[in-house]
């Protein structure tokens, strides 16, 4: 009998084993699906359909844990076609003009953001209104840039990912592709932007020596509110970054004067997309200055320009030379640290005299120009006084070598004497 | 002035004072020039007392005023950069003259039988030197300084056992911070000179006792060589070669006025080039030059072993040579003084090369 009941108990055994895999395939196929959506498109034929959902793996939305039903609607739960049925709230690919609105329905949605961010980016639907962009979009021009088209979609990385168009670096090239000559035939908005911002020193610092500090298209221009700055703007756009500048700028004569000869505030010396790193040969009336260009000669600016300019060039000589002096004394040894930190001081006020030439007023940039020749001058006198130190060293150093050696001399003469007395 | 004479020796017993002197004599002969290098390192010793004690009334041994400190003294004080650079220069010069004190003494036996003592106690004084320029080098607290004494420190740290607790010892903790430069200027102004006080007072009575040594070479000799008298003739000798020293610090700290540089950052990376001062130079080229690994073992321990395996088979030198200064194991003895003074002459100029291996 035992044998009999050991082996009825082992097929019942074996029996339970080849039952649990079909049991737990049933309980798979019972299972909601998660995203059916990627499930089905994944293996999808079409590249056009597949495309999105292999893209999605990437994609920031999908690392957060949202699905393609935020933007395309329908039954992710569903595995069969019916999932895209417009009665389960199915949208398709949502038309041009309805993006943004679609994007903002959780990106201006502060609540919904700060569950992924504590400090999120809210986008504003009325900012985007004001932009070149979206009035063309909502006047049914085709060709303008909405958010996929500088997002990416199906794939959007972060705005931190250098591999995102919309990372710092990226924009000015993002930008270029719709704002160039090919794209823009037929319009009247300039596309030599981004070959002169590659030439600038904004450019060449963002782009070649990856200097993100550096500004990009939407730095001046705006992100979402894109427009070009108009002129009464641009002091306001470049102060952000140059704020000194743009202070001194702004409480000006010369804006309000510019503003009526219809110039464009700091581009009227410096450029705009093609700005250059700006030298001290700016500052003048002659050859590369560009203070000539408004000024006359023998008018009031011209006149104090005459005087500016050559105090400036001689704060700088007088720098020049207490650098050098202070060279000199440092190699022969002579502590010079008060003297290089006089210097520096008057190094500050040369960049002081720079900033301050930006709001036109002879007097302040006189009074820097003064404080800076004080500090120059102080610190050429202490190279003086180190020189002359030094060489007083030299002198009481040989004296007192000679002293010493005297005095070795006699010693040596007392010993002969010594040794000359005792030996006779 | 004869009253006063009276007066001082009735009180001080100047008579047994003038007895030792005029007792005291020196040996004359061919090698007699060595004998002067002792004198000359008591008289750069006290040149660095007088300038140290100088230093001290300006001298600020925190982390936040030390560097501040040593310049005020130097850009404000009268003559403070003097007194700054003729410490600086002094401390080198007296550990170059003991270190030809105690090679000329090894080259030329003085520490046969029965000076054993008075080599032992030099030792001291030479080890007791190094650590003053060790300890001082960190005062002005700049970055040269600092990281050399940071690799300094290091190196302590890598010797086995006791290794790790001489590092934080000399350190005050992981690190050097401002402990340490406490610890250092604590070590620099009054352990060490307290104890050389009493090692150098030792040395000297040894002197004293057992007078200047003879060479082997000229020990055997009939007639014995003449003797100099200590005072005066001796002594006006030696204040000569004073002189020479003196007019040669005047020298160096008006040319070459020893820098500050600029103030340790103990987070800024060390500057290129870090070495240690000239008089260490040939131990830490030494282990510059040595594998990372020696039959499986680290180079750098091993080199620090050899190191210290080699320091005191040198000062036992006086129980391992023959007590007659001649015969083979003399010259054995002579030999290998000869090898370690390359040695050390050619591993401390590849230093100031940046030779590598």
């Amino acid at each position: 009998m035992r044998p009999l009941r050991t082996l009825i108990a082992s097929l019942a055994a074996l029996a339970l084993l080849a039952a649990l895999p079909a049991a737990a395939a049933a309980a798979r196929a019972g299972a909601k699906p998660q995203n059916s959506c990627l499930d089905c498109h994944r293996e999808l034929d079409d590249a056009r359909l597949a495309a999105p959902a292999k893209a999605f793996r990437e994609d920031v939305h999908g690392a957060h844990g949202l699905g393609c039903i935020g933007c395309h609607g329908g039954d992710p739960t569903d595995t069969d076609i019916t999932s895209m049925d417009p009665d389960k709230g199915f949208k398709g690919t949502p038309a041009r003009k309805d993006i943004a609105e679609m994007c903002a329905t959780c990106h201006a949605n502060v609540e919904f953001m700060k569950r992924y961010n504590p400090q999120p980016y809210i986008f504003s639907m009325a900012e985007f209104r004001t932009s070149v962009h979206c009035k063309r979009i909502e006047e049914g021009d085709p060709k303008v840039a909405t958010c996929t088209n500088c997002h990416g979609v199906h794939g959007m990385l972060s705005r931190k990912d250098p591999r995102s168009p919309v990372h710092r670096r990226n924009v000015p090239a993002t930008c270029a592709r719709c704002h160039n000559p090919e794209y823009m035939k037929g319009r009247t908005a300039p596309t030599d932007q981004y070959a002169l911002y590659r030439t600038s020193v904004h450019g060449k610092a963002l782009l070649e020596k990856g200097d993100l500090s550096a500004p990009a298209c939407n730095n001046c221009h705006g992100n979402h509110g894109a427009v070009p700055p108009n002129t009464r703007d641009i002091s306001l756009v470049c102060g952000t970054c140059h704020g000194r500048e743009g202070e001194l700028f702004a409480k000006s004569t010369v804006k309000a004067g510019l503003e009526l000869e219809g110039k464009r505030g700091c581009a009227t010396c410096h450029g705009n997309h093609g700005v250059q790193l700006p030298t001290d040969a700016l500052i003048g009336t002659t050859g590369a200055g560009v203070c000539g260009r408004c000024h006359e000669r023998g008018s009031a600016g011209a006149r104090a320009t005459d005087v500016i300019v050559p105090a400036f060039h001689a704060l700088k000589a007088r720098i020049g030379n207490a650098d050098s002096l202070l060279d000199v004394a440092d190699r022969l040894g002579m502590e010079v640290e008060a003297g290089r930190e006089l210097l520096k001081q008057a190094d500050d006020q040369l960049v002081n005299v720079r900033a301050t030439l930006h709001g036109f007023d002879t007097k302040q940039i006189t009074a820097v120009l003064t404080e800076g020749d004080g500090l120059a001058d102080q610190a050429i006198s202490q190279a003086r006084a180190a020189l002359k130190d030094w060489r007083t060293r030299r002198i009481g150093m040989a004296v007192s070598v000679v002293a010493i050696l005297l005095m070795a001399g006699l010693l040596v003469l007392r010993i002969r004497r010594l040794e000359r007395g005792a030996g006779a | 002035m004869n009253r006063l004479h009276e007066w001082l020796r009735d009180r001080l017993g100047l008579e047994a004072l003038q007895h030792v002197a005029d007792k005291k004599d020196v040996p004359v002969h061919r090698h007699s020039f060595w004998y002067y290098w002792g004198g000359m390192t008591l008289f750069l010793f006290g040149i660095q007392v007088a300038t140290g004690i100088l230093l001290l009334l300006y001298y600020r041994a925190s982390a936040d005023e030390a560097y501040e400190s040593v310049r005020f003294l130097m850009t404000q004080v009268s003559f403070g950069w003097l007194i700054r650079s003729i410490h600086s220069w002094s401390a080198n010069l007296m550990i170059g003259a003991a270190m030809v004190h105690m090679f000329s003494a090894f080259l030329l036996k003085a520490y046969r039988a029965p000076r054993e003592a008075t080599w032992l106690s030099g030792m001291v004084l030479l080890g007791l030197s190094l650590a003053f320029g060790f300890s001082g080098y960190l005062l002005p607290w700049n970055e040269l300084a600092f990281f050399a004494t940071k690799v300094g420190t290091d190196i302590t740290g890598a010797v086995p056992v006791i290794g790790p607790f001489m590092l934080r010892f000399l350190r005050g903790g992981e690190h050097i911070t401002g402990g340490t430069l406490t610890r250092f200027f604590g070590f620099h102004v009054a352990i060490l000179p307290a104890v050389t006080t009493v090692i150098l007072g030792v040395h000297l009575y040894l002197v004293m006792r057992h007078g200047m040594s003879v060479p082997p070479s000229v020990e055997g000799r009939t007639p014995p060589p003449p003797r100099m008298k200590f005072v005066p003739n001796f002594l006006l000798r030696d204040m000569v070669g004073w002189l020479a020293a003196l007019a040669l610090l005047a020298l160096l700290a008006a040319l070459f006025p020893w820098e500050l540089g600029l103030k340790a950052d103990p987070y800024a990376p060390a500057p290129a080039g870090i070495k240690p001062e000239w008089y260490f130079g040939w131990m830490f080229q030494t282990l510059r030059v040595l594998p990372a690994h020696i039959l499986g073992v680290e180079g750098e321990l091993v080199g620090i072993l050899g190191i210290g395996l080699g320091g005191v088979v040198w000062l036992l030198v006086p129980f391992l040579d023959d007590p007659r200064g001649q015969g083979p194991r003399a010259r054995f003895w002579r030999w290998l003084g000869v090898v370690a003074i390359i040695y050390v002459v050619v591993f401390t100029l590849l230093v100031y090369r940046g030779a590598k291996p």
